[in-house]
Formats: structure tokens, sequence, C-alpha cells
């Protein structure tokens, strides 16, 4: 669910919250243990873009190619997965 | 959206979960992701960090820089249980004087210490069968000695034996505050259920042939691919006796941790100290 609502553009912790309906205490942890397995990866927004946006700045993430193999065989073995997230625009980091 | 006093001092509060070297990462990203959670979901959001911070606290820091406490040896555990005993013990005893002088205590002797640690003893035994099933039957066809078996329960015996004086000190010690603290009882009953879980889980992570605490840690499987499947950690024991698979699962397959013998053949990989 995490992999497909980041492959469908939700690339922060908190959209990937709203995406999938789960918690705080699931997502952040989950989202770490997909990065320690290599399945996404992070990165900090530029302090500049944040700063031009008024807001701080956040950590985006980014499915790595074992992530998008291992979303593909999941999308394979549950179909319904990929209805899951609308894909939305993924913004430029 | 700024964060109010309270959602940072819940963050601030989480955070000394953390190692040390991630706090400040860990701190400004979940400040970062607050900034846009609404008002109303603010609280319920920031809660979810403690158990971001309990991962990375499990999770976080490479496992041989985990520090030694000096337990890893059957012996020196012991020696270290005794000396708390003793302690225990004198404490209780020290307890038991300012405890006397209370009109409910008053009548108490050194005979109702001593009571008190076969009442201990029996709440003990009520509570420890569960550790006679362990493990699941070994992985293998190398079924421990009965030398081995007698060891690890001598040891087990041992460890309940010398918990039981450092349980009545915790039971003095919540009587004596029983008058101020609502809460005495539930505390003592927590102390004592804490106390009989560390030898559970401490006998749990032993080479079941030379008692010695299991080392190296390493990851089976990923969770984040596996939906039915099987992963977890394996340790390794530092003298080459086996290795224990400890399942993160909770199916009833995978319930409790399965001791895989390594036979003879594997000694010349252990024999240098390697791990």
């Amino acid at each position: 669910m995490i992999l497909q609502a980041i492959a469908a553009g939700h690339v922060y912790g908190y959209t990937v919250m709203e995406v999938t309906g789960l918690a705080s205490g699931t997502i952040y942890p989950a989202l770490r243990r997909m990065e320690r397995d290599r399945l996404i990866r992070s990165q900090w927004e530029r302090q500049s873009s944040a700063d031009s946006a008024l807001r701080p700045p956040r950590k985006y993430y980014k499915l790595t190619r074992a992530g998008d193999a291992t979303l593909e065989a999941s999308r394979k073995r549950y179909p319904l997965l990929a209805k899951l997230a609308p894909a939305e625009e993924v913004p430029e980091i | 959206m700024t964060a109010s006093w309270r959602e940072n001092a819940i963050l601030r509060a989480a955070s000394f979960l953390t190692p040390a070297g991630q706090r400040a990462e860990w701190l400004e990203e979940w400040r970062a992701e607050l900034w846009y959670v609404p008002r109303r979901e603010a609280m319920r959001f920031c809660l979810g960090a403690f158990s971001d911070a309990w991962w990375l606290r499990r999770n976080g820091g490479p496992a041989d820089k985990k520090p030694s406490n000096g337990l890893e040896s059957p012996v020196r555990c012991l020696a270290i249980l005794a000396s708390l005993s003793a302690l225990g013990i004198l404490v209780a005893i020290g307890l038991a004087v300012p405890l006397k002088r209370a009109p409910l205590y008053s009548g108490m002797s050194g005979r109702d210490l001593a009571d008190g640690c076969i009442a201990m003893l029996a709440f003990s035994s009520l509570l420890l069968p569960g550790t006679f099933a362990v493990w699941r039957s070994p992985a293998n066809r190398q079924p421990t000695s009965w030398r081995s078996k007698l060891r690890l329960g001598l040891f087990l015996s041992l460890k309940v034996a010398l918990v039981q004086p450092i349980m009545v000190c915790a039971m003095m010690f919540w009587f004596v505050i029983a008058p101020v603290v609502i809460f005495g009882p539930l505390a003592m009953s927590a102390t004592m259920i804490a106390i009989l879980r560390w030898v559970i889980t401490d006998q749990q992570r032993r080479c079941p042939i030379c008692l010695r605490l299991l080392t190296n840690p390493v990851r089976i499987g990923t969770p984040s691919q596996a939906l039915l499947d099987w992963y977890g950690a394996e340790s390794t024991c530092s003298r080459g006796h086996g290795l224990m698979h400890v399942s993160e699962t909770t199916g009833s397959y995978s319930k409790k941790a399965q001791w895989l013998r390594l036979g003879e053949s594997w000694s010349g990989l252990f024999s240098a100290r390697q791990l």
C-alpha cells in the first residue's frame, strides 16, 4: 500500500498517511523499514525551495528499482492495489 | 501551521527514545511533517512519534555497537544476580524497620520475611511453566544432550531462586510507600512480572549448550516484501554451538524461537573467535 502510494506521487510521510488511512505510528516506521530494505530512498527538500514557499523543508520518498520490482510483483498478486491510490503529479525535488 | 507547545513537548519527549546521533534529524523530520497536519489531528499524529522513535531505537544503530551489559557469561550473570540478591536482602531488612512502625505491620517478624520469599517463589512458579517450553522442537535431528538440558534447567532454577530476594525487596519498597502512592499494589505486581519476564527472556536468549548469551543478530527476510512469509532474526552462539531463529511474526507456526544445532564440522569457523 505504501509503495503504491509513493509510486502514485504521494511522496511525503503525511500524504502517504492520508492516502493509506494508516496511523502515523505505522507509516513512519514502515517508511524507515522500507528505506533500510532499499525499496525506497529519501531526500530532504532544498532549504531554498522550502523558504520560498514559507514552510519547513520536508523529506521526499522515491521508489528504488527494487521498490518498483516489489510493487510490480505486489500488483500482480493483488490487482486491486493499483486502484488504491490515485496518481498525483510528482513535485520536482 | 505552527505547532503548539503540547505537540512540541510530545515530540521532544519521544525524541529521547531515539539514538542520540539521529535525534536532531528525527526531530526535524517530525516537526516538518507536523507543520502540514491540521490542528485537530495534531495530537494523534504526534503520539505516533513514540512508535517511530522506538523503532529507530531498536533498529537504528548497528548491532555490534550495542553495549555489553556483562551478563554474557552464565557464571558472571549468576554472580551479578547473587550480588543484587544480597543487596536486596540488606535493603529488605532495612525497609522492614520503618514498616514495623506502621500499625498494620507492627506484628511482623523475621519469619514473615522468609514467608514472603516462599510466597514470591509460589508466585514465580505460577508464571514459569511457560518457560519449560521455551524453544520449539529443534530444527535438525541432533538432540540436545541430557547434560545440557540439566544445566539449562539448573541455571534457570538458580536465576529464579536468586531473583526472589530482589522481588521481596521490591515488595517491601512498595509496602513502605503504599500509604503515599495509590497505585502501589499495581506497581508491585508489575515489578514482579517484569523481573520474572527478564528471567524468561534472558533464558530464551542463551545458547542451550554453553548458556552464553547469543550474539551477532542478523535479519532474515524483509518484512516489507513478506505478507505471509517468514521473517525475523538469527543469532549465533559465539562458541559455534548453533543458531537461534526468532520470528517477528506471531503466527501459530512461528511463535517461539527455534534452535538449530550446528554439527562438529562448523567448529573450524568459530575456533578463531571470529564472531
